[in-house]
């Protein structure tokens, strides 16, 4: 055994000498670099959040200009909200779908793909007439923020455990920034577009190009520049035989049948569909009630998303920081407390009544809504090994669940008044945020109860491999993963001297 | 004494000034007090269908002369504006009215603003940014502050008469047309490109 393990040692660092970055046993980058574009590591970051920026900048493009498009196509208020639900509610089945996609095919095609079979329809935003076009280029761009599954699935490739929740954090939310974006560009692209001598109703089509085209050229560059892996594509591993080619019944089955995928996907309906729902009625929420014009409507709403620029790596960091003396149990405490105070904040904003007031409790709002995606993302990485796409998949398209019921609860029609949807929203989130506590890893312990004793996270990542597929040694890479991420079980779980720069044999030794 | 007599009556004065400067300009003012002393009229009839940027009509003020004179005495500016009719404004909050004028939507559209007297007419375009929608005309004295002192509009009280109908412009233009048509074919034939590329390395 030891000897096999030197073996293996004597090979990973040799191959470990092609990266410029510091990697573990699994070519997974140890450290997280923001300004480098190191080849492959920091390379599929910066494609991965600007692509994924880019979706977001398109599927909210319409709401900071719908003062115009209103008048343009005389919506009713139904109209508009049932366009913004159907601009959340593709990207439900996407997510899902693009999970399984960038289990089978990479994250490199799969969103690559999908990106450029949306823009047709950005494009054709200019060209609506009519309520019914609006809610369907709407509904097929909205398909796009699918590609935030490939982002989740393709950092925690390229990221080794005690820094995925930074890498998907920041990831996720850099491109969720471009939902706050596209409430400064498109007025601003509009403004200009009028000053040069166009009418209302001609410039802001004029405007629908940008997004489009941002997304084009995003997609191209993720063909051109981007790796599925830290040793490459996934049709050149299949290839050469060092990545199985799994089987789609078997990912599907292991991500159903994993409660705890359901319950994030429950979860993150209430930190990112709540994100959502306020990108879509935010802007309009400013101009209607306070007054202000589109421009200084479309900066406050910008302000929400911005947010995102800090807050969701914030709580990725938070996450991998609590898990640095806490364990998983860290995160998921973690967790729980920054999306219910998310709650908290969202409640007061509905009963806000002054400008100045609504835009502190707004960004305060923002700041741990956000975090709380983060934080979900730092947790997501773990549940699975196997079916890592599909969860991710189910965990995005629950967010997405949870912006098409709380639009259609609350903002759908003239029922509520918009302050009031706000504050009982918020409400929603702080009940449906209370099932984290019912998250338990054996291996590593939940909210409210500690690990089985003796069980590790080999036990847990290998019981989704049959006994036939693990003689054929098909779940070598979740073997990998759970000795990586043997951290998660706290202070106490880690070995002494356990460096930075994880190769198995230090650990096998030492815990031996 | 007497200086403390002289300072209990500056407080007082002062706290009037206060109460009179915080309920003056707050005032609102509200549509059902407003008099209706203008009688507007427009070329447009009943059910007239106006295109936006091409089709113009006439719309003619008065003040009524059944008054007794002075009614006019502090009109400074006649401002005529076009108004949306109920059924325009259905399901549609951004165009609610509003009995507080300062927070009524009704009216959105400035047709003419100038100068006031007792009778006056304008010809106008329909402007090519007011959207389809169905519409009434209405005018609003106002006087020296800019605040309006009394109405008259083309419909009755309910607004259901004379209601004329305004298609406004798509906005599509054959170069946007164009212009979607090409991006979006070539936003396939990337991915087409890159496909066969793909399937080529696999060989």
């Amino acid at each position: 055994m030891a000897k096999k393990s030197l073996e293996v040692e004597v090979e990973d660092e040799g191959d470990a000498a092609q990266f410029k970055m510091p990697v573990d046993s699994d070519h997974k980058a140890t450290e997280f670099w923001l300004f480098s574009f190191a080849k492959p590591h920091m390379r599929a970051f910066h494609l991965s959040w600007f692509s994924f920026f880019c979706c977001f900048v398109s599927s909210f493009a319409a709401p900071p200009l719908l003062p115009v498009i209103r008048d343009n196509l005389s919506l009713t208020t139904t109209d508009i909200g049932n366009a913004g639900i159907a601009s959340v509610s593709g990207a439900v089945f996407a997510r899902l779908a693009m999970g399984a996609a960038c289990d089978l095919v990479g994250p490199r095609l799969a969103s690559a793909s999908l990106i450029l079979i949306t823009t047709p329809a950005v494009y054709c935003s200019s060209l609506i007439d009519s309520a019914t076009g609006f809610l369907l280029v709407r509904f097929f761009t909205g398909f796009s923020l699918a590609t935030f599954v490939s982002t989740q699935f393709w950092m925690s490739s390229m990221f080794s455990p005690p820094k995925v929740g930074l890498a998907n954090g920041v990831a996720g939310g850099w491109g969720n920034m471009g939902g706050g974006a596209t409430q400064l560009i498109m007025p601003l692209v509009y403004e200009l577009i009028k000053k040069i001598g166009s009418t209302n109703f001609i410039a802001w089509r004029i405007a629908f190009f940008i997004p489009g085209v941002m997304q084009t050229c995003s997609a191209i560059a993720v063909l051109m520049f981007g790796q599925d892996m830290p040793d490459g594509n996934y049709n050149k591993l299949h290839k050469a035989g060092e990545k199985h080619k799994d089987n789609f019944s078997e990912v599907f089955k292991h991500a159903v049948t994993n409660y705890r995928g359901w319950i994030l996907a429950l979860t993150y309906g209430y930190c990112f569909g709540v994100e959502l729902t306020i990108d879509n009625i935010i802007a309009q929420y400013f101009y209607d009630r306070f007054g202000v014009n589109i421009s200084k409507a479309g900066t406050i709403a910008a302000s929400f998303g911005l947010a995102n620029i800090v807050s969701r790596p914030g709580g990725g960091l938070f996450s991998d920081y609590l898990s640095k003396f806490f364990g998983m149990r860290g995160r998921l405490w973690g967790l729980w407390v920054v999306q219910t105070l998310g709650g908290i904040f969202c409640v007061i904003l509905g009963r806000t009544n002054s400008l100045a007031g609504s835009i502190v409790v707004l960004l305060l709002f923002s700041l741990f809504c956000q975090a709380a995606c983060g934080l979900t993302f730092g947790v997501v990485p773990f549940v699975s090994r196997r079916s890592l796409g599909l969860i991710s998949g189910m965990g995005g398209g629950g967010g997405n669940v949870g912006a098409v019921l709380t639009q259609l609860i609350f903002f759908h029609n003239s029922k509520y008044s918009t302050e009031d949807g706000i504050f009982y929203m918020g409400i929603m989130i702080l009940v449906c945020t209370l099932p984290i506590a019912l998250i338990h890893f054996p291996q590593w312990g939940g909210m409210l109860c500690g690990p089985k004793p003796g069980y590790t996270p080999e036990d847990y990542y290998q019981s989704e491999w049959s006994h036939h597929e693990q003689q054929k040694g098909y779940h070598t890479a979740s073997l990998r993963f759970a000795e990586n991420s043997v951290r998660e079980g706290g202070r106490s779980a880690r070995g002494s001297g356990h460096s930075k720069h994880t190769v198995p044999v230090e650990t096998s030794l030492t815990d031996v | 004494m007497a200086g403390l007599r002289l300072s209990k009556i500056t407080i007082a004065l002062l706290l009037l000034l206060l109460i009179v400067c915080h309920v003056g300009p707050s005032m609102a003012v509200l549509f059902n007090q407003l008099p209706k002393t203008l009688i507007v009229t427009a070329t447009t009839k009943s059910g007239d269908v106006l295109h936006a940027g091409e089709d113009k009509f006439t719309v003619t003020w008065a003040l009524n002369t059944s008054l007794p004179s002075g009614a006019d005495a502090n009109y400074k500016t006649v401002k005529v504006l076009l108004c949306y009719a109920p059924i325009s404004q259905h399901d549609r909050k951004w165009r609610k009215s509003n009995n507080d004028l300062k927070k009524d939507k009704t009216c959105q559209f400035t047709v003419v603003k100038q100068d006031y007297s007792a009778t006056g007419k304008h010809e106008y375009t329909v402007a090519r940014d007011i959207p389809t929608a169905s519409y009434f005309v209405r005018a609003y004295a106002l006087d020296a502050s800019d605040t309006k002192v009394a109405f008259g509009q083309t419909t009755d009280a309910n607004k259901t008469v004379n209601i004329f109908e305004v298609v406004g412009i798509t906005g599509r233009t054959t170069g946007i047309f164009v212009s979607a048509i090409v991006f979006s074919a070539f936003s396939g034939l990337a991915l087409a490109f890159f496909y066969v590329v793909e399937n080529k390395k696999k060989k």
